[in-house]
């Protein structure tokens, strides 16, 4: 069973797969990957990549068939841990589908505000308002002044 | 086109260029900077932006050749060990550079009478360190006087603040009982001569939008500009031109718009870094010098030094507020600095510990590393890592070798058509075996410190950030390329103030010395100018 158009360019697969990568957090503060609109700029990236673009194409598209052989309503509408089956059945065929996704999916994750929040961090670029880092321990600035070269 | 001749044309608009121009103004020559690149714009920084980081990695990566912004060359890299990183603009490379701003020690400038190998540098510390203090005061550095691994020194501003994550390493090397000291930066830590503090955004790699760390456009440039220097931007060289008599005379450079102009000056000041450099005197090929101007020698382009690093990393139960904080300005040790025998390798390395690591650079590194699953652990072992990691990184002593080299690449060149270099490079024994041997350490401290697991990056690769002895300087025409006062040995009117003159590399970041040594030989201009071409 396959298919002519590419699972990178079916947003439903694609949010069931960045799902996958990163659920949702069981606190309710991480949200899962798919659901942050981050799939255009990531496929973006992807197709750009030379060597790992076609790679992760076939990773896709071989996740996707045998979704389909699994259950005939296809990737996006089996349960999560069925799904992780099925991404994790066609690794040894496909090594780099995880690491060709995830150097595009992860930093794109990371600075997304609601991921920022989710993991303590403020949803802002860094300038203008900066960060506070601790002082010196005064205790090892006093090690140290005892030997100071004057 | 022909332009109004000047009296000294500065090509490259870097850390040595910048320096160099400040200086030599005062000699009341017209002075004429030719560069590359474009001046930047803080509000362009990557900071400025909630994707940073993606940003850094991109129009701002380290790399020209994943840059490839239009002011970029290609570099052939396919043959060395270690990626030559650099920034082509006014400021140069310290546009992105760490500003991590270590010294020479005296003993870095007499390697062969310490311990055999490579050479004496024909200058030493005493000579540079003056322009040290001076380069302090014009770049801004921060730092904390006293450091018994140096002769004394007072940096203008207190030291930065370590933040928790220095403080634990710190406490990591004190409790072995090893050298280590807050590291002299370049980066302001109150306000300084207009310029305001360091507000920690951690993306001092990919530009400071405070405008706290000292990048040359903001330093040097505008008090060098004020002095009369005239800088001409998106202006690529692609030779230096020669008299009948074989001393220079001025270059042909492609402008903006691809024009090849010409630009006829009695002084020319090479300041393009160790790779640029090479690359132009390779490519500035005349009857009168056909091996390249100023080779003949048949040194120009080899003994190219990097500095091979690796980087450790230690993982701490505690949070460590470690993404915050000037990315490469914490603490140094020199513990590990002098030759010991017993330890296999000569000369020796310094530690620098590094701050910690943004989001998304954290997520890169666990997947790189398989300690960051997809699926279901993916969040716990995101949290165990983020914010938990710090570490050091270990600088090792290049030693110059001849078959460590800068050419021309026979078929690769840039957008003006201009041959482009070619890096041949190999990592030494001595330095494989230093940086084992600093792994360890730097794992032992780590552990001193508290962390609960150690991880490391034997050779970085990624990290040619320091680029150096590729037109060395000494007495002897037939083994070096310029003398003692970086006047090349065969074109008495052609200067180098780069990385380039380098003899060694000495175990520590090389810019201040790289400035003092601009400063040093603009003093010499200045002095001697009545005899320059004697
Ligand atoms: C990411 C990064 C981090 C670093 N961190 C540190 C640190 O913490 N501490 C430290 O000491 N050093 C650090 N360095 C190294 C430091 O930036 C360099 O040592 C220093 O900038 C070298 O100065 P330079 O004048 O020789 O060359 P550069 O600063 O590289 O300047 C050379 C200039 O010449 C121009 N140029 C080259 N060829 C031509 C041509 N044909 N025509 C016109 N213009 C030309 C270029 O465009 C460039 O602007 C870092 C470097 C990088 C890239
Ligand atoms: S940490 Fe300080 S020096 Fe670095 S980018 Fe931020 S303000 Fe600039």
């Amino acid at each position: 069973m396959s298919d002519a158009t590419t699972p990178l360019r079916d947003p439903a697969f694609l949010q069931a797969f960045l799902d996958t990568l990163i659920p949702p957090g069981d606190d309710g503060r991480m949200p899962g990957a798919g659901s942050l609109g981050l799939g255009e700029t990531i496929v973006a990236r992807i197709e750009a990549a030379p060597m790992l673009g076609p790679a992760v194409g076939a990773g896709l598209a071989a996740v996707r068939d045998a979704a389909l052989e699994r259950d005939p309503a296809g990737f996006a509408s089996m349960p999560p841990h069925l799904r992780a089956e099925v991404v994790e059945s066609q690794l040894a065929a496909h090594p780099m589908l995880i690491l060709g996704v995830g150097l595009h999916l992860y930093p794109a994750y990371y600075q997304h505000p609601r991921v920022l929040e989710g993991i303590g961090e403020p949803p802002r670029p860094p300038f203008p308002e900066g960060y506070t880092v601790d002082e010196t321990d005064p205790a090892l600035l006093a090690l140290l002044e005892a030997r100071r070269r004057r | 086109m022909a332009n109004e001749p000047v009296g000294v044309l500065i090509i490259g608009a870097g850390a040595s260029g910048a320096a160099f121009a400040w200086s030599i103004a005062e000699a009341g020559m017209s002075v004429l900077c030719l560069e590359q690149g474009p001046w930047m714009k803080q509000g362009d920084y990557p900071s400025n932006f909630i994707d940073w980081e993606t940003r850094g990695m991109g129009p701002f990566a380290t790399s020209p050749n994943v840059r490839k912004l239009p002011a970029d060359y290609p570099i052939n890299e396919q043959a060395s060990a270690i990626s030559p990183l650099m920034f082509n603009a006014v400021g140069g490379s310290t546009i992105l550079w760490a500003a991590h701003f270590p010294r020479f020690t005296p003993g870095d400038f007499r390697v062969k009478t310490e311990d055999g190998v490579a050479d004496d540098w024909p200058i030493g510390y005493e000579t540079l360190e003056p322009f040290y203090a001076t380069n302090d005061r014009m770049m801004g550095v921060a730092g904390l006087a006293g450091d018994p691994a140096y002769p004394h020194h007072e940096p203008p501003m207190p030291p930065l603040p370590l933040g928790k994550s220095g403080n634990v390493v710190a406490a990591g090397f004190e409790k072995l009982g090893w050298h280590w000291w807050p590291s002299d930066s370049a980066v302001t830590s109150r306000e300084y001569e207009g310029r305001a503090p360091c507000i920690n955004l951690g993306s001092c790699l990919s530009g400071c939008a405070q405008g706290a760390k000292a990048s040359t456009d903001i330093t040097y440039w505008p008090a060098a500009m004020r002095r009369g220097v005239q800088v001409r931007t998106g202006c690529r060289v692609r030779e230096i031109t020669v008299r009948a008599d074989g001393m220079a005379d001025g270059v042909l450079y492609y402008d903006e718009a691809g024009a090849l102009q010409e630009q006829k000056a009695e002084i020319v000041v090479l300041a393009c870094n160790g790779v640029g450099t090479p690359r132009l005197l390779l490519n500035s090929r005349s009857p009168q010098h056909p091996e390249g101007l100023a080779n003949s020698s048949g040194l120009v382009g080899k003994n190219l030094m990097f500095h091979p690093y690796a980087a450790i990393l230690g993982i701490f139960d505690e949070p460590l507020g470690g993404r915050r904080g000037p990315t490469g300005c914490s603490i140094w040790s020199h513990e590990f600095y002098r030759s010991d025998p017993s330890r296999g390798f000569v000369r020796g390395y310094s530690l620098e510990a590094v701050r910690g690591f943004p989001p998304g650079q954290t997520s890169l590194w666990g997947m790189a590393r398989g300690m960051l699953p997809w699926g279901g652990g993916h969040h716990d072992a995101f949290a165990r890592l983020y914010d938990h990691a710090t570490g050091m990184l270990a600088i090792a002593e290049d030693l110059p070798e001849e078959t460590n080299t800068v050419t021309l690449d026979p078929e690769l060149t840039d957008s003006n058509g201009i041959p482009a270099p070619k890096i041949t490079y190999a990592l030494s024994e001595n330095s494989k075996k230093m940086l084992a041997h600093a792994i360890e350490r730097a794992k032992e401290a780590l552990a001193a410190a508290g962390a609960v697991e150690t991880l490391d990056e034997p050779l970085m690769s990624a990290a040619g950030w320091h680029l150096m002895g590729t037109a060395r300087m000494g007495a002897d025409p037939r083994t070096s390329v310029v003398n003692e006062w970086g006047r090349a040995h065969d074109v008495r009117n052609l200067f180098i103030i780069d990385g380039s003159i380098f003899v060694t590399a000495a175990g520590v970041n090389p810019t201040s010395t790289i400035q003092a040594l601009a400063l040093y030989i603009a003093d010499r201009i200045k002095k001697n100018i009545g005899t320059l071409f004697d």
